[in-house]
This record gives structure tokens, sequence and C-alpha cells, in this order.
């Protein structure tokens, strides 16, 4: 395609390597846009020059930050020395406004769906008496396949995390939570791609009863996998 | 069903950066332990300054809790993510001072590590064993052009005054160095 915006396919590509590698001034990085915005072609030359030019820094050796880097940056997240949490530190602040720039959601559901720009981030999940820590995972299964990987965390603030690969579905999924009591709980949603590809994290609230299972549900609340956990 | 109580040092990348938003230290502090090393060396490498550098490194992970929730792990795996974030800043920080982007030392000592440094935290092993014997088989002026351009963050006409070359020059550069590069990874796709 040529001639839609003020490049043409041919000067595009004179500049598509600066634009990758955000060398561009803004006027001309708009008008690359403009091209841009009619050009698949183009567009997909761009993404690999940006994933080429990531590539690149991927060579950057590592480097080992000065001593005291670690509780520096907890400081600076508000979240004390590693082992004191602060309430109402920096990253709820972003976690706000976070929620706030993801505004026409829904309020429903907690969660934040990554690779998606659906969800929000959670709210801060009530701190309660330690519940078991440590960190399970668990086969999200549908008879006997592997559909995926659950995460669970059940620290004093926990979180669960999916990565579902479920060819054949895709769109909204709906997860719920199953306690030793009986009780279940939808803590969010979030969607599958078409090629059934999603992963998802969310806080919880921690409860009384320990979490023993994960399900996956299809909108019309249909189990479309499960995952069991074993508290020991 | 599975039943293995792992701790948080084996969650994959992705996990950690789903948990950091609960605001747990525990999770925040084995994230910056992961990632730490990566983020700084970005940062140094770009600024050439420890304490510059430090404070690129801290808002690195500030941003990294901001934007948690739109990282998009079909862009590009976490270390990959962090980096470019890293990487903006600095050279954001570079500009904004309007020193000498580069000490030609430092660009020296670059392409020699570029070229041989066997650690590795961003790239697979074979990604990056392939890509250093792209760089390092680029004719030596776009090999320093494009580390010029694409990790010190100097535009086409600062290469050009740099390298004391036409501006045209340097484009070219930039461009064949990018194009040889992003067809080699581009075949590594194509055939895993
Ligand atoms: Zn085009």
């Amino acid at each position: 395609m040529t001639g839609n915006g003020v490049f043409t396919c041919g000067q595009f590509r004179g500049i598509v390597a600066e634009l990758a590698l955000g060398l561009l001034s803004a006027r001309e990085r708009a008008e690359a846009m403009d091209h841009l915005e009619h050009c698949p072609a183009c567009r997909e030359h761009v993404h690999e020059l940006t994933a080429t030019s990531d590539a690149l820094l991927g060579l950057v050796p590592g480097s080992e930050p000065p001593v005291g880097f670690e509780d520096r940056v907890l400081d600076r997240l508000g979240l004390g020395s590693g082992r004191r949490p602060r309430q109402g530190g920096l990253w709820r602040r972003f976690a706000l406004a976070g929620a706030a720039a993801a505004t026409g959601l829904a309020l429903g559901g907690g969660g934040w769906a990554l690779g998606a720009s659906v969800g929000r981030p959670a709210p801060v999940a009530p701190i309660v008496s330690p519940a078991h820590p440590g960190l399970r995972t668990a086969d999200l299964a549908s008879s006997g396949h592997s559909l995926g990987q659950v995460y669970l965390h059940t620290g004093k603030s926990p979180w669960l995390y999916m990565a579902v690969d479920a060819e054949g579905h895709s769109g909204t999924v709906h997860c719920q939570l199953q306690r030793a009591d009986g009780s279940t709980a939808k803590v969010g949603s979030f969607a599958l791609n078409a090629k059934g590809y999603g992963s998802w994290g969310s806080p919880y609230p921690a409860g009384s009863s320990q979490v023993t299972g994960v399900r996956l549900l299809n909108p019309d609340g249909t189990v479309l996998a499960s995952a069991a956990f074993h508290h020991g | 069903m599975r039943r293995i109580g792992i701790s948080l040092e084996r969650v994959s990348d992705e996990a950690l950066l789903a948990g950091l938003m609960t605001g747990d230290p525990e999770i925040a502090v084995a994230f910056v332990r992961r990632f730490q090393r990566r983020v700084f060396g970005v940062a140094i490498a770009v600024v050439g300054d420890v304490q510059l550098a430090e404070d690129i490194a801290q808002q690195t992970f500030e941003r990294a809790c901001r934007h948690a929730q739109v990282y998009d792990p079909r862009r590009g795996s976490v270390p990959t993510w962090l980096a470019a974030i890293a990487h903006n800043l600095a050279i954001d920080a570079v500009r904004a001072r309007k020193a000498t982007p580069v000490d030609p030392v430092d660009l020296e000592n670059m392409m020699e590590t570029i070229a041989d440094t066997p650690e590795r935290h961003a790239l697979s092993a074979e990604t990056a064993v392939e890509l250093r014997r792209v760089v390092g088989s680029l004719p030596r002026e776009q090999a320093r052009a494009v580390v010029l351009a694409g990790i010190y963050g100097m535009t086409a006409q600062q290469v050009a005054d740099f390298e004391k070359i036409p501006l045209g020059t340097a484009k070219t550069r930039i461009r064949s160095a990018m194009a040889k590069i992003r067809a080699s990874l581009a075949i590594r796709q194509a055939d895993p």
C-alpha cells in the first residue's frame, strides 16, 4: 500500500530502522505513524525491527548494582526494607493509577489480564492472619489433558496466576475458587485469544478456609478445566 | 494433579510480575533480585555513571510495578521488557544531560563485550550466540553504527558527527546493520 500518509512505503523503509531504534524526532515519528496507520506491511516491518532492537539490548552484559540497591528500590516502592510492609505505599498508588487508566471496565471481578488490554489491577487483599505461606502449582486439566498451570501463593496477601493454552477455546473465561469448606467464589475473568492462549493473575481474599481448587468456567457456567490443590 | 511446594525463586518471570501487584514485599524482593543485574547493566552501559544508573534502575522497577498489568508476553520476555524500559529512561537521561554520549574507550569495550561475553540473561543461549555471530560478521563500521544507535541511543546525526561521516552514510550503516540482524533472527524463528 502506498501514498496514504506523508510517506510512501519506499520512503518509509528509509527511516524504519531509526523509528524502531527510537531515534526519530517527534515530528518525523508523527509522520511515520501516519503511514503506519494505513500500512499493515510496514507495521509488521516495524515490529520485527523493534524485536531486533530489543534483542540487541539483550547483548549488553548484566552488571551488579551498588550494595543496598534492593533495599532502596523497596523503599522507593513503599515496601520498606524487604520485611516491613508499609501500607499505602507507592505501589498502591500505582495500582490505583492503573485502575484509573483502565476505566470503562466493569468493576466486578478482580485481577488484571496480562497480554490483553482488559482487566484492572485488583485492590489489595485484606491482610489476615498468616495463612500457609509458600507457593504451589497444579495442572489445569480437562479430562486428563493439561490445559495449563495454576500458581497459588497462599501468603498473607494471597494471589494466583495462571497460564492457559486451550486450543479451540477463545473469549472470556471466569476463574472460580473452591475452598475446603465447600464454598466457591468467582475471582475474576479474562480473555483467551483466538489460539486459546491467555495468562492472568489476581489477588484473592484470604478467607477463613483453604483453597482446594481453581476452576476455569465457560461463560455458560460449564467447567473448561480445573486444578486441585492439596494442602499438607 | 501435581502438588509441588515451590519457592519464589522458581516461579516463572510472568507469574512473579503478576504477583508484584499484590504489594507483597517478599515478591518484590524476589523480582528485584532476579532482574537487577539486567536492569542495572543496561543503565550503566548507557549512562556510564553509577549514581545516575542506579536512579534509572530504581525508576525502571517503579515503572514495572506501575505497568505490570499492561505487560504483553507476546511482545517479549519480562527481562526484555525491563531492559527496554531501562534503556528508554537511560537514553532520556543522556539526552537531557546533553553530554557527549559515549567515551570512545567505552565503545571499544562494548564492541568487544558484545562479541565475546558468554553470560546472558535476556536472550536464549542460541539466540545470543547467533546474534553475536551476526554482529561480529558485520563490517566494522556497520557494527559500530548499530551499537552507537541501538545501545547508546545516538541519532543518525550524532553517529555521523561521532564517526565524522556524512548523515546519509550514517543512516545507511544503521539501516544495513539492522536489516542483517533482523534477517538472521527471522531465519532462527522460521527454523526452530
Ligand atoms: Zn508501507
